[in-house]
């Protein structure tokens, strides 16, 4: 039985190596044209080609977003761009055009075809129609239930997706043009300026009935389905997505790493005890700037499963910095700073092979050698003592006091 | 071109049978106008005495517990020998193929079929027709039609739906405030962004809930020049209450020539003032972050 594929999101090429050194089998990106989040840096052909080159080293997969609802102009220079794919070395293209499948299909042949969730598919005949199209795998809708995802499994064939982790669109994917109306910007070609997590009064004609104290909203929690993570891979499904291409590096690495040992642990022991997966999802609760749940996977979302009060994501202030590298000799770590942090805080590193390494900051120094009481400027270089070797890519974060 | 209607009241039929060419009426798997099976059919029954045709509106996703149930509205619909179905969900045509019922599908897609190739290749799957995206400029309306004559359907009036969610807001926002409301399957709510003035009507179901745009969208003007390639325009009247509207508005498409039209507009527009738009048809959403 293939293992589990673990796919991260990535909006650029730093983030891209994170995710893969940091555990994912393949990454998904997106191209400065044709691709959902046009507010993501993505990657332009030397990007991609670049990491096409990295990930093969990692023995990974390179996925790229063509996922926008095509008009006729936006098809301006798609053969080019789709051969130029093929040649580099990419894995698949994420498509929700039906005729764009048929386009890679005869231009660009060695690519695969992967169904974008934007086609909302719930059910095993829809899977099958979009198989009949081309489809060489599906990204299923995210609001199938665990028990749905398993009845459609059993009768296909076709590789299944399904989105374990991230935020969540409140609407049907590519079936919510709010934005298009509200900010003239398309949410179906990159626009999505997330008018669902905003705040509405709800009135009945003339007469307001929402509360003003709480304005209606349409914003969803986040997900989280480290807790069906088992029965997806006991079922069959080819792949679990990570959501979140305009997401930090801090909490690609932390998410990815987290479901990776989650899945290795699965594969190792047959099951997931329940202290264990309390453990993990502690683990991805430090990487969530909103409440999550398990969205449609138990079934319905009721008002639990809905943000009231929230206009957007908080941000997280517990990444302090990245390691850029790591002195031996001296025992000093180079950070990139990332938010504030100063002597005397307790500091916790992960990385790809350190899990959770706990150090109290005492010696920090800045490029010059002069000694730093605090670090308060994001992108600083600091060099810091530490007594454990980190290596380049693990970061920092601090541990919070009980009083803070 | 055939003028078809949403027939939101089963007492219309009357006013609008000289009028129109079909209705397009639903009830299982779609957003409103709830009919009874035997309320359809004795639509169906007054639509093929009276030649009109009678079409079945689908336009909703379907999860794998109910494509049973789907078989079930697929047989009835083959017994009442409808005109035609539109359909939202992929699986439709998969299911509707041993009933013999694939030339009668009608692909809408609501928001993204928005380009001549996607649409020429669902159409190649053997069914009758697709509906366009309202999200359309005038340009690209015109050559998805041209590229595809009498297989392309299009609103031409009405509240654009701006949204589709599984998820019951209205039922969980009164949960929330711990308000008791009579709110499903109700036409009269609106909602209105915090720092926005326009009104967005809302109507909740048992299928999920939908936002539509605030203004009605006509294309009085513009309809001439397509028409001889369209194969039906689609006049809904979701939130239209005013049956004299609707039958005026059934009127005037059906009266419109190239010398009429201005005054057809201006017409409606002092008779009947309301927030009307041409919609997407003259305003691009393509901006970028940057603009």
């Amino acid at each position: 039985m293939n293992k589990i594929e673990l796919l991260a999101p990535a909006k650029d090429l730093a983030k891209a190596k994170i995710a893969i050194r940091y555990g994912a089998d393949a990454v998904y990106v997106g191209g400065k044209l044709y691709s959902l989040r046009s507010r993501a840096s993505n990657f332009d052909l030397s990007d991609l080609k670049e990491i096409s080159g990295f990930a093969k080293q990692y023995g990974a997969k390179v996925y790229v977003t063509v996922n926008i609802v095509f008009h006729d102009s936006d098809f301006y220079g798609i053969r080019e761009y789709l051969k130029y794919l093929e040649k580099i070395g990419i894995d698949a293209v994420i498509v929700s055009s039906p005729a764009l499948i048929q386009i890679v299909k005869r231009e660009a042949p060695n690519l695969e075809c992967h169904v974008s969730t934007q086609l909302s598919s719930l059910n095993s005949d829809a899977v099958w129609t979009l198989r009949r199209y081309g489809a060489d795998r599906v990204v299923l809708g995210r609001e199938a239930s665990m028990d749905q995802i398993e009845a459609i499994r059993k009768k296909v064939s076709v590789p299944l997706e399904v989105f374990i982790h991230g935020g969540m669109c409140s609407n049907y994917s590519g079936r919510c043009v709010l934005s298009n109306r509200m900010t003239l910007r398309d949410a179906n070609r990159g626009g999505c300026a997330h008018s669902c997590r905003w705040k509405y009064r709800l009135y009945d004609g003339d007469e307001l009935i929402s509360d003003p104290e709480c304005l209606m909203s349409m914003s969803s929690k986040d997900l989280r389905a480290s807790a069906y993570v088992e029965r997806m891979i006991k079922c069959g499904i080819a792949s679990l997505k990570i959501e979140g291409r305009m997401k930090s590096e801090y909490y690609i690495g932390q998410v990815v790493k987290t479901y990776r040992r989650m899945i290795d642990e699965i594969y190792e022991r047959g099951s997931l005890s329940p202290d264990r997966l309390a453990y993990y999802d502690e683990e991805l609760s430090k990487a969530e700037n909103r409440p999550a749940d398990d969205g449609f996977l138990s079934g319905e979302c009721d008002s639990s499963k809905h943000l009231y009060g929230v206009n957007g994501a908080g941000v997280t202030h517990d990444y302090v910095a990245y390691v850029r590298a790591y002195d031996h000799i001296r025992n000093m770590a180079e950070i990139e700073v990332k938010n504030v942090f100063a002597r005397g805080d307790e500091i916790e590193v992960f990385g790809p092979e350190l899990d959770n390494e706990r150090f109290k900051v005492q010696l920090l120094f800045d490029d010059d050698w002069n000694e730093v009481e605090i670090a308060n400027k994001p992108t600083q270089i600091l060099h810091v003592r530490m007594p454990f070797a980190a290596s380049e890519g693990d970061m920092f974060r601090k541990v919070r006091r009980n009083d803070d | 071109m055939e003028l078809l209607v949403t027939l939101r009241k089963k007492s219309l039929l009357e006013k609008i049978e000289p009028i129109v060419d079909g209705v397009i009426i639903g009830r299982l798997f779609t957003s409103a106008y709830n009919y009874s099976l035997q309320e359809i059919r004795d639509i169906a029954e007054y639509c093929h005495d009276n030649a009109l045709k009678c079409y079945i509106a689908m336009d909703n996703f379907i999860s794998e517990d109910d494509l049973e149930t789907l078989d079930a509205y697929l047989m009835f619909i083959r017994e009442l020998n409808l005109d035609g179905i539109y359909y939202h969900d992929l699986c439709v045509v998969e299911r509707a193929i041993p009933y013999g019922l694939l030339p009668r599908l009608i692909y809408d897609g609501k928001t993204v079929l928005c380009n001549t190739l996607d649409t020429a290749f669902v159409l190649s799957q053997g069914i009758r027709s697709a509906v366009i995206s309202r999200e359309l400029t005038l340009p690209e309306v015109r050559h998805i039609v041209e590229g595809n004559p009498h297989r392309v359907d299009m609103q031409i009036f009405g509240h654009l739906r701006m949204s589709y969610s599984r998820r019951k807001f209205l039922t969980n926002y009164f949960n929330e405030i711990n308000r008791e409301y009579d709110y499903l399957n109700k036409e009269t709510l609106k909602l209105v962004e915090e720092k926005r003035d326009y009104a967005l009507p809302i109507m909740e179901d048992d299928q999920g809930t939908m936002i539509y745009t605030d203004y009605i969208f006509e294309m009085f003007r513009e309809l001439c020049d397509l028409r001889d390639n369209l194969r039906a325009g689609i006049i809904d009247t979701l939130f239209i209450e005013d049956e004299s509207l609707i039958v005026q508005i059934c009127r005037d498409y059906a009266r419109l020539t190239p010398e009429n039209r201005e005054f057809i507009r201006n017409n409606l527009i002092y008779n009947h003032p309301d927030n009307y738009s041409t919609g997407y048809l003259y305003q691009k959403t393509n901006i970028s972050k940057d603009e």
